[in-house]
């Protein structure tokens, strides 16, 4: 609005001050309920998350009571229970009765499992998507176009499809293969970071793939050229030059990569046991239809997984919807 | 244009003139999550595992049979279509609603309410399950208590539990709260990307706002709403996340979805059947993908 800074000279002020009054006061009432409706739906979307924060600090007593209460001193003995793994009936003292055995809810290793996990696979399919995006939009190939069908076809793929197969997978590889090599009892794939890791891999390399396809369409052919022209090889102009003007698409990749890899649950449940199991996997082991579930237990589990992802997808947001709106539009 | 046109000369398989080498990762991968599956299903669909001799026994065609006679499954498969339908629906009509009020453009502080609007998606599904699990408790859960006020459900039939008349709108509620922002996010991207003299062109000829969304701003959206849809049934078709939290199937599998169903098979060493179901769900995804897209001419 710099127009409205104009310099005072003896000119009279334009005139209609009465119709730009309303106007302003119109645009004023506009901008209120505007504004309302938008914080409206962000608070109805987002309160279910603050409510059930607010679990994560009662007693249980006064978890399970309609209407809710909100007490004026909050606890957080729950949170010793989940993140220091403390024994659950020290906290005896504050009116938890608790079911459970010390452990139970101790949701770190299953934290520190989903971050390892998500940030390897991430790097591991965002790093062999690229080059694989970049020949399908550079060469021009037979059967180019079926491979791309193919790819996509794998990303609409139901998981279920591919649960038995990967397990038997697993699970005949470790006992007749790598047993004999690495000796009896060997866990190579089935409950193991390798095989928990290629499901990750795997189940972000289509879209990865066909985002950064995209990406590269966009990058025009001729630094390709001049690259070349300049002595590089095919590969040198692509990892020395062409990647770098990918780099906006490698981040929208990877953040989708990483949070697909932090909400996959099915298949991770399917190829592990006791190892290396993620928060969704952990989450499962609850038995939520029992009278005696220990919301506030749950509901700081749930805390401490969720705040991490919180922080993530707040510091990368504009990537994130760019990655988003990307795999939906272009593909 | 430095197209390569590999057929001029030989170009060596592993030379980085040629595109083999560069998708060769992928390829293995894909082929190990994909085609293995698919043909090592087909085989595993014409057996039945014997777990006294931990063995697979030829067992044609009492799989494929049984898969369409058996009430269980054909159960399923009309509750996935049922709900799939149902919330497909909804969050398509909430998501778009959202995106045109977002869009305004007096919207203060836009961006702090879309961060908030978008956390619910990055919240894991089962962790969602769980916060519905309590938030739809019969007794003391917020949402049952607001819908028993409204009158949409009487408290001898809560949302989980009773007979289970009430359990897919426990589902579905989970559902559209975690992936309407998705909807709405991407609607909202296609709204800021119109172009911008149909929409100048029809306030000039007097348009008002109804007829604006309705005759220039949905016809002009119709590609991202075709590519939104598809994602949303392909995600719908394999539900499985919050039914294994919330429901288990249950009561009386009035909550059982395809892929739950697969998974209760699977933990019952019936994998004859995970196999035969894993075959249908496959050419399911493959038909539906392929006729919504034919339809709507999605390119990718």
């Amino acid at each position: 609005m710099a127009v409205t800074q104009l310099p005072a000279t003896g000119v009279a002020k334009p005139q209609t001050t009465q119709a730009a009054r309303t106007a302003r006061a119109r645009h004023r009432r506009e901008s209120i309920v505007q504004t309302s409706v938008a914080a409206l739906i962000a608070l109805i979307f987002f309160s279910p998350i603050i409510y059930w924060f607010l679990v994560s600090v009662k007693p249980l007593p006064y978890t399970m009571t309609w209407p809710p209460v909100i007490l004026s001193e909050p606890i957080f003995d729950w949170y010793e229970v989940v993140v220091l793994g403390m024994d659950p009936n020290v906290g005896a003292k504050t009116g938890i009765v608790f079911n459970g055995a010390a452990g139970d809810y101790y949701v770190i290793p299953s934290l520190v499992n989903s971050i390892l996990i998500g940030v390897l696979s991430t790097i591991i399919s965002v790093g062999i998507a690229t080059p694989a995006a970049y020949a399908l939009s550079r060469f021009h190939f037979k059967r180019r176009s079926s491979l791309i069908a193919w790819i996509l076809s794998t990303r609409m793929m139901p998981p279920v499809v591919a649960m038995f197969p990967l397990f038997w997978l697993y699970t005949q590889a470790d006992q007749r293969v790598f047993s004999a090599i690495f000796g009896r009892g060997t866990s190579v794939l089935y409950d193991s970071l390798l095989g928990v890791l290629l499901v990750h891999v795997v189940i972000n390399l289509p879209l990865s793939t066909l985002l950064l396809k995209s990406f590269f369409d966009d990058i025009p052919t001729d630094l390709d050229e001049a690259a070349m022209v300049d002595g590089c090889t095919r590969w040198q102009a692509f990892s020395k030059v062409i990647w770098h003007y990918a780099l906006p698409g490698m981040a929208a990749a990877a953040i989708l990569a990483f949070i697909t890899s932090w909400n996959e649950f099915l298949l991770t449940l399917t190829v592990t046991r006791t190892q290396f199991r993620t928060v969704p996997v952990f989450g499962s082991t609850f038995d939520v239809s029992a009278a005696g579930t220990e919301w506030g237990a749950l509901a700081a589990v749930s805390t401490t997984a969720m705040v991490p992802v919180f922080i993530f997808v707040l510091i990368v947001q504009r990537n994130l919807v760019r990655g988003l709106t990307m795999g939906a539009i272009k593909g | 244009m430095t197209e390569v046109h590999a057929h001029k000369r030989k170009v060596p398989f592993w030379s980085s003139d040629g595109p083999w080498i560069w998708l060769l990762p992928v390829i293995i991968l894909l082929v190990i999550y994909s085609v293995y599956p698919f043909i090592f299903n087909i085989i595993i669909s014409f057996h039945r595992f014997d777990p006294m001799e931990k063995a697979f026994r030829w067992n044609f065609p009492a799989n494929w049979v049984d898969l369409f006679t058996n009430s269980d499954f054909l159960k399923a498969f009309r509750i996935t279509f049922t709900l799939g339908a149902i919330a497909l629906i909804v969050e398509l009509v909430l998501g778009i609603a959202i995106a045109l009020a977002f869009d305004r453009s007096r919207v203060k502080l836009r961006g702090l309410w879309q961060s908030l609007f978008i956390l619910p998606m990055v919240v894991p599904p089962v962790i969602a399950g769980l916060m519905f699990r309590f938030l739809q408790n019969a007794d003391y859960g917020i949402i049952s208590n607001i819908l028993y006020a409204l009158g949409v459900i009487e408290r001898s039939e809560p949302l989980i539990g009773g007979t289970g008349r009430n359990v897919l709108l426990a589902i579905l509620i989970a559902d559209v709260w975690q992936w309407t922002p998705f909807v709405a996010l991407i609607v909202l991207a296609g709204l800021k990307a119109l172009p911008h003299e149909p929409l100048e062109a029809a306030i000039v000829d007097g348009a008002n706002r109804w007829q604006l969304f309705w005759e220039v701003k949905l016809p002009l959206l119709r590609g991202v709403l075709a590519v939104v849809i598809l994602f949303r049934i392909v995600d719908l078709l394999r539900l499985f996340d919050y039914v294994a939290i919330m429901t288990s199937g249950g009561p009386g599998g009035n909550s059982e979805t395809i892929s739950h169903y697969a998974y209760r098979m699977h933990k019952s060493i019936e994998w004859g059947m995970v196999s035969v179901v894993g075959i249908v769900v496959l050419v399911l995804a493959i038909v539906v993908t392929n006729a919504y897209m034919r339809v709507f001419k999605v390119k990718f």
